[in-house]
């Protein structure tokens, strides 16, 4: 069971690692070089600008990796938040609900680019945006589990001694969302990265000195029709793969743990 | 499941919106007398030449008073004769008598004049606010007053196509009249433009009675191209290495330049409260060694792929180009004797560093020009290497706008009138709009540029913009102080028809498509 996980996790963290070792000077100008199709001194081939593929798509890949942790974290952070404000009283609770619905209701894409427009691009307005349009779905998820707790006679018990909300949520809640927190975090994961990834190549995302795979896909959309496939093809097949990669970690992680699985539908959706 | 319905339905959509339709009646091409070209540029504002239509390439509706030939020379059009006032201020231009509308009804001066006063109440980009008063001497003469004498008025006659008094209403740009060689047939807006020849041409009648221009993607004109479709077509130097059967691929020369602009001012702040100015590019020595530490031949080869050429100034190859001003670049020996020279002295890391300031710049491009983006990467790598600290950043038009009087940036310009000098380089015009951006100031190029202005011949104007680039002891060209680092010209790329023959064209200004149509009327059918 354990080997399941362990193997693409260990792929994934060595990917990223190695990515990490490859200083961004490394993607350097070499005109000598320019426009050439995969070999195996270039791997993934060279661009207009005779830099190598391959590490721009690993740089890349770290780019998306660490705005994919960072973002996932934001937002299941946002939601553990909205989800305790929520267990206050009916008020609040109600509007957080109205807040879940309203945000559910838009297209992700659509309010991420709104947010991320509004807030001028950039490192700053992708992770902003990805995290105000990912928290709803662990939100309800997080809420519902809080609900139920709410109930339980040791619960009730120390409201009754008079131990203030933070010590609850501490002592009662905490270790019972713990699970879920990470399982979301982990659903999360690949879907920001995706996002960001559409963002940046629709041109409203990271600004265009950055490595992104989104820049690298986006910029290359002006080469394909003078046949330089290779530009878009490796970088975003990479991806792809590392997203698969990761979706299998967590999908095994999540049977794993054997938690509640409404998740699934809901996160996934 | 769900999820590849979705994604199913995605593509579709994509791939539905991409794929518009050339409409049906352009696939019956090469019918003779007919052709189709896809170079883009369908202008925003209709056809009306008062609001700016006409200023590159051929008016094809209207004529103007004067034309430029290859090899920029002024010959006539509408004009007969023309001469301007020992002081530079009347212009008196006879007119034709033959000319007439395409409805028929003669061109006579009350159309010059109300065509000019129009342009002057429409306040647009047309070049027509010296004019201070136009008098009628007979339906076929009339004088230009000018507030100030101004050389480069002969250019507004070249370019302003004159519209009919009769026929001008608020629709004209949708639905023009003129004494151009075509007429409209029909306009669909984002699809085609259709014009057939004007059987009231004063001029010689064009070989081509009918022209389709499309407007579609430039991926898409390639497509078309590829399938036979289109006879005219212009690409990016991205897409130059294609072969297209059928077609004959045309490189042209032109003045459409991209260089580096570089503050001019220490840095300070103006009186509207920007920030001008930037402390290590006000130092000469750091301007000049830029211009002569790049290689400009490496770049032409090794980002345009060799189809463009090496530029010194922003009006390389044309009359008024100060041919002195060509530099031996791509020397680093020089550039740094230079900075040494100037008390710069190499820091810990190569870069150079003068009292404890490191030389260190940030270049600014448009994130949306890939060309631009190029460039600038190049030539960061070209400086850094040599110990000039540049990095780049891409950014909005609206971005560079607040960052262009205190940052490089990646800029371009390149036009067939020689104005555009005194507008780049004069200190009146510093910081209009994009105009002198980066504050240049030297009092000898002012008076020089104003002499040029106020000249009565072309050539003494010639003398005096040449003068201003560089007159044995100052200038605003790279021998001089250097605020610019020119460093490219872009060809344009074109596949012609291999039976369509356009004749020598000039050099081509800034902005690519509509500059070929310029001798239109000109172009022939071969066997």
């Amino acid at each position: 069971m354990k080997r399941k996980w362990i193997i693409p996790l260990v792929i994934f963290i060595f990917i990223y690692i190695t990515s990490f070792l490859l200083d961004r000077n490394m993607i350097e100008i070499n005109l000598q070089i320019k426009n050439q199709a995969p070999s195996l001194l270039h791997l993934f081939g060279t661009d207009w600008l005779g830099r190598d593929m391959l590490i721009r798509t690993l740089k890349g890949l770290q780019l998306s990796i660490t705005i994919g942790i960072l973002t996932a974290m934001l937002s299941t952070f946002l939601g553990l938040l909205l989800s305790l404000v929520s267990s206050v009283n009916k008020t609040l609770d109600k509007i957080v609900t109205s807040f879940i619905d309203l945000f559910l209701s838009l297209p992700h894409l659509v309010t991420l680019i709104l947010i991320t427009f509004v807030l001028g691009g950039g490192l700053k307005g992708v992770v902003i945006g990805l995290m105000l349009t990912h928290w709803p779905a662990i939100t309800r998820v997080l809420r519902a589990e809080i609900l139920q707790l709410k109930e339980m006679p040791y619960v009730q018990l120390s409201k009754q001694l008079g131990k203030p909300l933070w010590w609850r949520a501490r002592h009662h809640l905490f270790p019972h969302l713990a699970p879920q927190l990470l399982v979301g975090f982990i659903l999360i994961f690949p879907h920001a990265i995706l996002h960001e990834a559409a963002i940046t190549f629709l041109g409203f995302g990271l600004s265009a000195e950055e490595p992104a795979i989104g820049i690298i896909l986006s910029e290359s959309m002006q080469y394909l029709s003078a046949g330089m496939w290779w530009l878009a093809f490796f970088p975003g097949l990479s991806l792809l793969m590392m997203i698969i990669i990761f979706q299998r970690f967590a999908n095994t992680l999540k049977d794993y743990f054997g938690r509640d699985r409404s998740y699934e539908q809901q996160v996934n959706d | 499941m769900r999820f590849y319905v979705i994604l199913f339905s995605l593509m579709l959509l994509v791939f539905g919106c991409s794929n518009k339709e050339i409409p049906e009646e352009t696939k019956q091409l090469n019918n003779e007398k007919t052709l189709t070209l896809a170079i883009g540029g369908e202008p925003d504002n209709g056809f009306d030449p008062t609001t700016g239509w006409g200023r590159y390439g051929s008016a094809l509706f209207q004529s103007t008073l004067l034309a430029y030939n290859k090899d920029l020379e002024i010959t006539y059009d509408l004009a007969t004769d023309y001469h301007v006032s020992e002081d530079g201020r009347s212009w008196t231009v006879a007119l034709r008598e033959d000319a007439t509308f395409s409805d028929g009804e003669s061109v006579t001066a009350d159309d010059v004049i109300f065509t000019f006063e129009t342009a002057q109440q429409a306040q647009s980009i047309v070049d027509v606010a010296n004019i201070a008063k136009i008098e009628k001497v007979n339906d076929f003469e009339l004088i230009f007053h000018l507030s100030e004498p101004q050389s480069t008025f002969v250019h507004t006659l070249q370019t302003l196509g004159i519209v009919p008094e009769h026929a001008y209403d608020s629709g004209y740009s949708q639905n023009p009249i003129g004494s151009g060689p075509y007429q409209l047939v029909e306009w669909r807006k984002g699809e085609q433009l259709m014009v057939e020849s004007n059987p009231h041409y004063y001029g010689k009648e064009p070989e081509f009675k009918q022209l389709t221009f499309l407007f579609v993607g430039e991926d898409q004109a390639l497509a078309a191209a590829k399938a036979g479709q289109v006879d005219v077509l212009s690409v990016p130097i991205t897409m130059s290495n294609q072969e297209i059967e059928g077609m004959n691929r045309l490189s042209l020369q032109s003045v459409d330049n991209r260089g580096v602009m570089l503050p001019f001012p220490p840095a300070s702040t103006n009186e509207e409260g920007e920030q001008i100015g930037n402390d290590i590019t006000s130092d000469l020595a750091i301007r000049r060694a830029l211009n002569y530490a790049v290689d400009r031949q490496a770049i032409v080869d090794g980002v345009l792929d060799g189809e463009g050429t090496v530029a010194y100034s922003s009006v390389d190859q044309l009359p008024w180009q100060n041919p002195e001003v060509i530099i031996e670049d791509g020397d680093p020996n020089k550039a740094e004797q230079i900075l040494l020279e100037a008390g710069w002295q190499r820091g810990p890391d190569d870069v150079f560093e003068k009292d404890g300031k490191k030389a260190s710049l940030t270049l600014y491009y448009p994130t949306d020009d890939q060309m631009r983006q190029s460039l600038s990467l190049v030539f960061a790598d070209m400086a850094t290497e040599f110990g000039i600290e540049v990095k780049t950043k891409g950014a909005s038009w609206n971005e560079i706008e607040k960052q262009m009087h205190e940052h490089p940036v990646m800029m371009g310009w390149g036009s067939h009138n020689p104005l555009e000098l005194y507008s780049l380089y004069h200190s009146d015009i510093r910081g209009m709009a994009y105009y002198n951006a980066n504050y240049y100031q030297n009092e000898k190029v002012d008076h020089y540029l104003e002499q040029a202005l106020a000249a009565s011949s072309e050539e003494d104007a010639y003398k005096y913009w040449k003068l201003a680039q560089w007159d044995g002891e100052t200038g605003m060209s790279v021998l001089g102080d250097a605020p610019w680092v020119w460093l490219v010209n872009l060809n344009h790329i074109y596949f012609i028809n291999e039976q369509v023959e356009i004749g020598e064209q000039k050099v081509q200004p800034h902005g690519h498509g509509w500059p070929i149509t310029d001798f239109i009327t000109d172009w022939q059918l071969i066997d």
